[in-house]
């Protein structure tokens, strides 16, 4: 059997119902006259399931899973992570700081642009959006380890 | 009538305010750059500037956010013409005859006659609306929470009826944003649900960092910059009028345009998008000279882009009036309603008569500036295409950041954009339209409320649905609609035939 996209697609979803049911062991599902904060859950993941079912079960006609093109995992990958690192340094090291080194990562590592020209455009933009935010619009940004 | 035209003008008297002008005039720049920039749709753009307005009233804020909106419906024709590429969705059917009619020497007029049908659907939008929202809140403000959770069913059946993908992979969508939206303290119990001990997620999941990781940073995340080209020719301004000809081959496919886009507006779903392919079709099927499209056909141009900007204004019209979202960036813009203190629905006319009216006369105002702006700056704004993507989706990133934190000042909820951004990758992977699950994300408190309250009420009778005749009604058509899906999943489905139709071209 050719393994296709909706197949793995349903049995994710199948999956996660089910990790749904089991997280939701300790809500009360209460009575039709008066519901409990389970209901509309499990429903839902009753209905989740289903669906996932109708998706698996008629997944022969979809695309084959060797057939999607997954040539922009690297980049997406590589976005993905340094993001993780501005968001993990956000609230220490800073609005100024962890922007820049954000946008200064994604051009150099990602991108392979001129470090000079990277660090500019990465400083320059980053003060502009500080300039906007903070001052122009005075939406509180984090300081981190620098004083303004 | 006469009391709606006093409301109006109550109306531009607060859109005419030179602070509101402004906000609306930055709106329809924002708006058209986010059109024409490609990874960023107005979705994306709407959810990454909303702190911009955390500073401004409510009318402000709306009438700038909605100008976003509208005005991507503009800058999202000028790339597909120039570019071959869509800036955002619904521009997908402009590209096959705008690009025709650029590399045949007409880019200008094919961008003057984008702009004028747009400005014509989207002053016709307008005015429909100004007459049809009153009236229909008031009859809503009769509706009981059995009413509501049957007009729920509806929409996201009607969601998946009007869905590209199929009926149960839209439906598979929108149960797992409800799902999602069932997260954070039951209201009604006051039991924590799925919050594994993180404070934050007591108030669930919010739209805002979903919204621009699925749409912003999954859009991001899918395009590497080596994929995008900008070998951009921007026409010159003694090019930009259309031949008589071309004015009088546009004339019709524009009329049918403005009424198909809004009547498909005011229904659950991509609208936007879906209303652009079947103008296109339309226009197809009742041209006397088919072979042209793809070619360079006018009405190729005109119909489609009339039609995806009445249908943005239709939009507006269950959102005004109902308080019913119809997509995802209507979602986002109740969202920054709410935040504002202003909940819309029924009851949004009688209490905050200046946000409704006031926002009203801005669409008019709004698509009049989008006009002015469009087509003398097209050379301005088609340069900004030449930056390079390689140095545009890192600021775009930034500002999801800067966007999402400012919201609540919470870094999960950077954390969970992050997440929704790796899901909206793969779903797209996977041929998933996320749409559907923001959608469910948004009226799960809503939905999960009034279906509670109704089995309250009923004391625990499902019948009640069936007692009371609007709720009956709403349930007859969504069973129909049900019935409808199925029997064309049977036999080849309209909606494959379009995108077939579209692919040969």
């Amino acid at each position: 059997m050719t393994l296709r996209a909706d197949h793995i697609a349903g049995v994710f979803f199948i999956a996660l119902g089910i990790v749904v049911f089991a997280l939701s062991g300790d809500l009360p599902f209460g009575s039709l006259s008066s519901p409990g904060a389970g209901m509309m859950p499990k429903l839902i993941a009753g209905l989740m399931i289903a669906l996932a079912l109708a998706v698996l079960v008629g997944g022969g006609t979809s695309e084959r899973l060797a057939a999607i093109d997954w040539s922009d995992r690297g980049h997406a990958l590589m976005v993905v992570l340094i993001t993780a690192a501005g968001i993990f340094a956000y609230q220490r090291l800073g609005f100024l700081l962890t922007m820049s080194l954000l946008m200064f990562g994604l051009l150099t590592v990602v991108e392979r642009r001129n470090v000079l020209r990277a660090a500019l455009y990465s400083v320059a933009l980053t003060l502009f959006a500080y300039w906007l935010f903070g001052k122009a619009l005075k939406a509180p940004l984090e300081r981190g380890l620098l004083w303004f | 009538m006469d009391t709606v035209f006093d409301s109006l003008l109550l109306g531009f008297s607060v859109a005419l305010r030179p602070d509101v002008l402004w906000f609306a005039f930055v709106g329809c720049v924002v708006g058209t750059l986010v059109g024409m920039l490609p990874g960023i749709g107005p979705l994306a753009g709407i959810s990454i500037l909303l702190p911009l307005t955390f500073g401004l009233d409510a009318t402000k804020a709306i009438v700038m956010l909605a100008g976003i909106y509208y005005g991507s419906q503009y800058g999202g024709s000028t790339t597909s013409i120039l570019l071959r590429i869509p800036g955002e969705a619904a521009s997908v059917m402009t590209c096959i005859d705008g690009n025709a009619m650029a590399k045949n020497g007409r880019a200008g007029a094919a961008l003057c006659i984008a702009a004028v049908g747009s400005f014509v659907a989207g002053t016709f939008g307008v005015i429909v609306l100004t007459l049809v929202a009153p009236p229909l809140a008031g009859f809503a403000l009769g509706f009981g929470s059995p009413e509501y959770t049957a007009l729920l069913v509806l929409g996201l059946i009607f969601l998946a009826y009007m869905s590209t993908t199929s009926l149960t992979r839209t439906l598979l969508m929108a149960a797992l944003g409800l799902l999602l939206g069932t997260i954070g303290i039951d209201m009604m119990t006051g039991h924590f649900r799925y919050s594994f001990g993180i404070a934050e997620l007591g108030d669930g999941i919010g739209i805002i960092p979903v919204a621009v990781g699925l749409f912003g940073l999954g859009e991001l995340l899918a395009t590497p910059s080596r994929q995008v080209t900008s070998n951009v020719t921007s026409p010159r301004l003694r090019e930009l009028l259309p031949t008589r000809e071309e004015w009088r081959q546009s004339a019709m496919p524009i009329a049918r345009g403005s009424v198909l886009g809004f009547l498909i507006g005011i229904i659950p779903g991509s609208a936007h998008i879906i209303s652009s392919f079947i103008s296109y079709a339309l226009e197809r099927r009742i041209s006397r000279q088919p072979e042209q499209f793809g070619k360079g056909a006018v009405a190729g141009v005109a119909g489609p882009e009339a039609a995806n900007n009445a249908a943005s204004t239709g939009a507006f019209v269950p959102m005004l009036a109902l308080g019913l979202p119809t997509g995802p960036v209507i979602a986002v813009l109740m969202a920054a309603l709410l935040i504002h203190g202003v909940p819309p629905g029924p009851t949004l006319i009688n209490d905050h008569p200046n946000v409704f009216w006031g926002f009203v006369a801005s669409m008019y105002i709004g698509n009049l500036m989008l006009l002015l702006l469009n087509l003398p700056l097209v050379g301005v704004f088609v340069n900004l295409l030449r930056i390079p993507y390689a140095y545009l989706y890192p600021l775009i990133i930034m500002f999801c950041v800067i966007g999402v934190y400012e919201v609540n000042h919470s870094i999960v909820d950077v954390w969970i954009m992050l997440i929704f951004g790796g899901v909206g990758y793969a779903l797209k992977k996977f041929g998933f339209d996320p749409a559907p699950l923001v959608l469910g994300l948004v009226i799960a408190p809503i939905f999960e409320m009034s279906l509670r309250q109704s089995l309250i009420m009923s004391d625990g009778t499902w019948t009640i649905f069936l007692e009371r005749p609007i709720a009956l009604a709403l349930l007859l058509v969504s069973a129909a609609l049900l019935t409808l899906s199925a029997i064309s999943m049977l036999g080849r489905d309209w909606r494959g035939r379009l995108k077939e139709a579209a692919r040969s071209e």
